[in-house]
């Protein structure tokens, strides 16, 4: 019995050192995180030129080839790079574009009007959002950025953290059974039913983000190291002999346009979804598709020669190794963002569950700490003032072993 | 635990050392300091991305093709970056004449001489305003080596032109150890 409460006492003793003295940062990840999951959501809040308003009856949503057009008329001799149709019909088409003067942005196209309600340069909310959670703005240089390193490492300790706190736990799904959060009965209460509370309840969640954030550390050290697990081909570029000569020197494009390219793919994949078009990159690149297949954490793709039409090269559900399938699943299933709405907003709910777990196992850690230090330097003062050396030397082992067996009572929800 | 409560009772208690045991745990919160410090950075890195620096950080100036002009930049000034198994690229940005945007297919870039269209290098990807060629440095590459520019029309006709790769990227030369 006495083992087996040593034991439970280095798991609480793991469980409560582990964060703490990085929770300053794992608070700053969980809460960037958190909010990059919605980060979207908070611009179409924010900016009304990225919302896709629909006009009254029943309106048709223009096509890629229609909405080129709308961008030559706004933008003349522009050059589109992708257009992306977003998941949920409530967002506006985004249309990344070179300009004459070298430089690019991104436009947004209502799908319905084909109106250019607005455009961005430079600075993006969602991206800067994501560089500040994923890798602390710290520039790619060479390989991964070590803020990169420093974020997904993150995953080790709340992975452990997981464990631990439900091996100390004792008996943890009673938890799901009768809840208890007692408000009335001070902060260092509410704060530790809190804890358990949260915890309990976002343990997939946990699971989940821990276990992709760890993925996201192997990743970057198996690029890193030059090791790759991928079975993609590498990129097909068109043959030269499918690229036609042009010698009388007209300026009549060769190209298939976006429309016909995208009705090559969707002949070849009845089923694809094609919600982006990326435009040929140079005149030996196709048009490349992307869209959701029934498994909606994959990415389908298929390149569309643009001078034969044909499919040069294509990558389905099918085309992934069993590895890749999870390892590729791992991004979505870290930033949720494969189901809608919904989705978006359940990890967000638990985004912030965890980012106020990590802020109360602090503040049940300083107040317990914070209260046997005040007694321990009271009982000191005390016993200097009587000087009384017996009593000094008894307390100096008393309070930490006291203060020990004070955690797991707590933890056991004596207290 | 142990260790704390053991220095708070051995009697060397000051002002510091109390906030010290109860604020060193919260030292982490410093971490927002590391993207704070990296928001200039980042903000002039987008500005390049986008090209609203221009080209690239250091311009080269056009470079004549034959019937062709090809203005041209290092795009950064970093060392050439690891792509994977493919070795060490640098990338350099390329735009095109006003007249030849229609009559060029292709731009590419290597370190040596072509012997011919097929071995012309990293091709360049991008619109005819902007264009990005990411070239493979060897890391033997000695400190004379020539970039070689080649356009290939859309005739199939096809023009280069050469500079030293000094000229064209400091950091290059810094990082294969050429002073």
């Amino acid at each position: 019995m006495a083992k087996k409460k040593s034991k439970a006492k280095v798991w609480f003793l793991i469980h409560s050192w582990l964060a703490l003295p990085i929770w300053g940062f794992i608070f700053f990840v969980c809460l960037t995180g958190s909010i990059a999951t919605v980060s979207q959501e908070i611009e179409w809040l924010a900016s009304p030129m990225v919302r896709a308003n629909p006009p009254a009856g029943n309106p048709r949503m223009l096509t890629y080839d229609e909405v080129l057009a709308r961008v030559e008329e706004a933008h003349p001799g522009s050059v589109v790079n992708s257009i992306r149709r977003p998941v949920k019909s409530q967002f506006a088409l985004t249309v990344n574009t070179t300009y004459t003067d070298g430089k690019s942005g991104r436009l947004y196209v209502n799908p319905y009007t084909g109106v250019i309600q607005g455009q961005i340069s430079g600075f993006d909310f969602r991206q800067f959002v994501r560089a500040l959670h994923g890798w602390l703005l710290v520039p790619f240089t060479n390989g991964f950025a070590w803020g990169w390193y420093a974020v997904s490492f993150l995953g080790i300790p709340m992975l452990i953290s997981l464990i631990t706190g439900l091996v100390v736990y004792k008996r943890f799904w009673r938890g799901y059974l009768k809840p208890r959060l007692r408000i009335g009965q001070g902060s260092r209460i509410f704060w530790g039913d809190f804890h358990r509370l949260a915890g309990i309840w976002s343990v997939p969640f946990i699971a989940i983000i821990t276990v992709t954030a760890t993925w996201f550390l192997i990743e970057a050290i198996l690029f890193d190291n030059s090791i790759s697990i991928s079975t993609a081909p590498p990129p097909a570029m068109v043959k030269r002999q499918d690229v036609p000569t042009r010698v009388d020197g007209s300026t009549q494009a060769l190209l298939l346009s976006p429309d016909q390219a995208v009705a090559k793919a969707k002949g070849r994949f009845p089923d694809m979804q094609a919600e982006s078009i990326f435009l040929p990159a140079n005149a030996y690149s196709h048009y490349t598709i992307t869209g959701r297949s029934s498994y909606p954490l994959i990415l389908e793709r298929a390149s569309v020669n643009p001078y034969t039409g044909n499919v040069d090269a294509s990558r389905t559900v099918s085309d992934y190794s069993g590895l890749e399938l999870v390892t590729e699943s791992m991004r979505p299933l870290h930033t949720g963002d494969f189901a809608g709405l919904w989705l978006k907003l359940v990890y967000f709910f638990f985004g912030i569950l965890l980012t106020m777990m990590v802020l109360s196992g602090m503040l049940i850690w300083t107040k317990r700490t914070a209260k046997e230090t005040a007694g321990m330097i009271r009982e000191h003062r005390q016993s200097r003032r009587t000087r009384d050396t017996r009593y000094s030397n008894g307390a100096a082992g008393t309070p930490s072993h006291a203060g020990a067996g004070h955690f797991l009572k707590t933890e056991k929800g004596n207290s | 635990m142990t260790t704390q409560n053991q220095t708070i009772l051995s009697g060397q208690i000051t002002g510091f050392r109390v906030w010290w045991h109860r604020w060193r745990f919260h030292l982490s919160v410093l971490a927002i300091l590391i993207p704070l410090c990296f928001v200039p950075r980042y903000i002039k890195d987008q500005a390049l991305f986008s090209g609203d620096l221009g080209l690239g950080v250091h311009d080269l100036g056009v470079k004549k093709l034959g019937p062709w002009e090809v203005h041209m930049a290092e795009f950064n000034d970093l060392p050439p970056r690891r792509d994977g198994t493919a070795g060490f690229v640098k990338t350099f940005s390329v735009s095109l004449c006003e007249s030849c945007r229609n009559e060029v297919r292709a731009v590419y870039l290597r370190i040596g001489k072509p012997r011919s269209l097929r071995t012309a290098g990293a091709i360049g990807f991008g619109s005819v305003y902007n264009m990005q060629i990411g070239v493979l440095i060897p890391r033997d590459t000695p400190p004379d080596a020539q970039l070689w520019l080649t356009a290939e029309g859309w005739d199939g006709s096809m023009h280069s032109t050469s500079f030293p790769l000094t000229e064209a990227s400091a950091a290059t030369m810094k990082w294969l150890g050429h002073r």
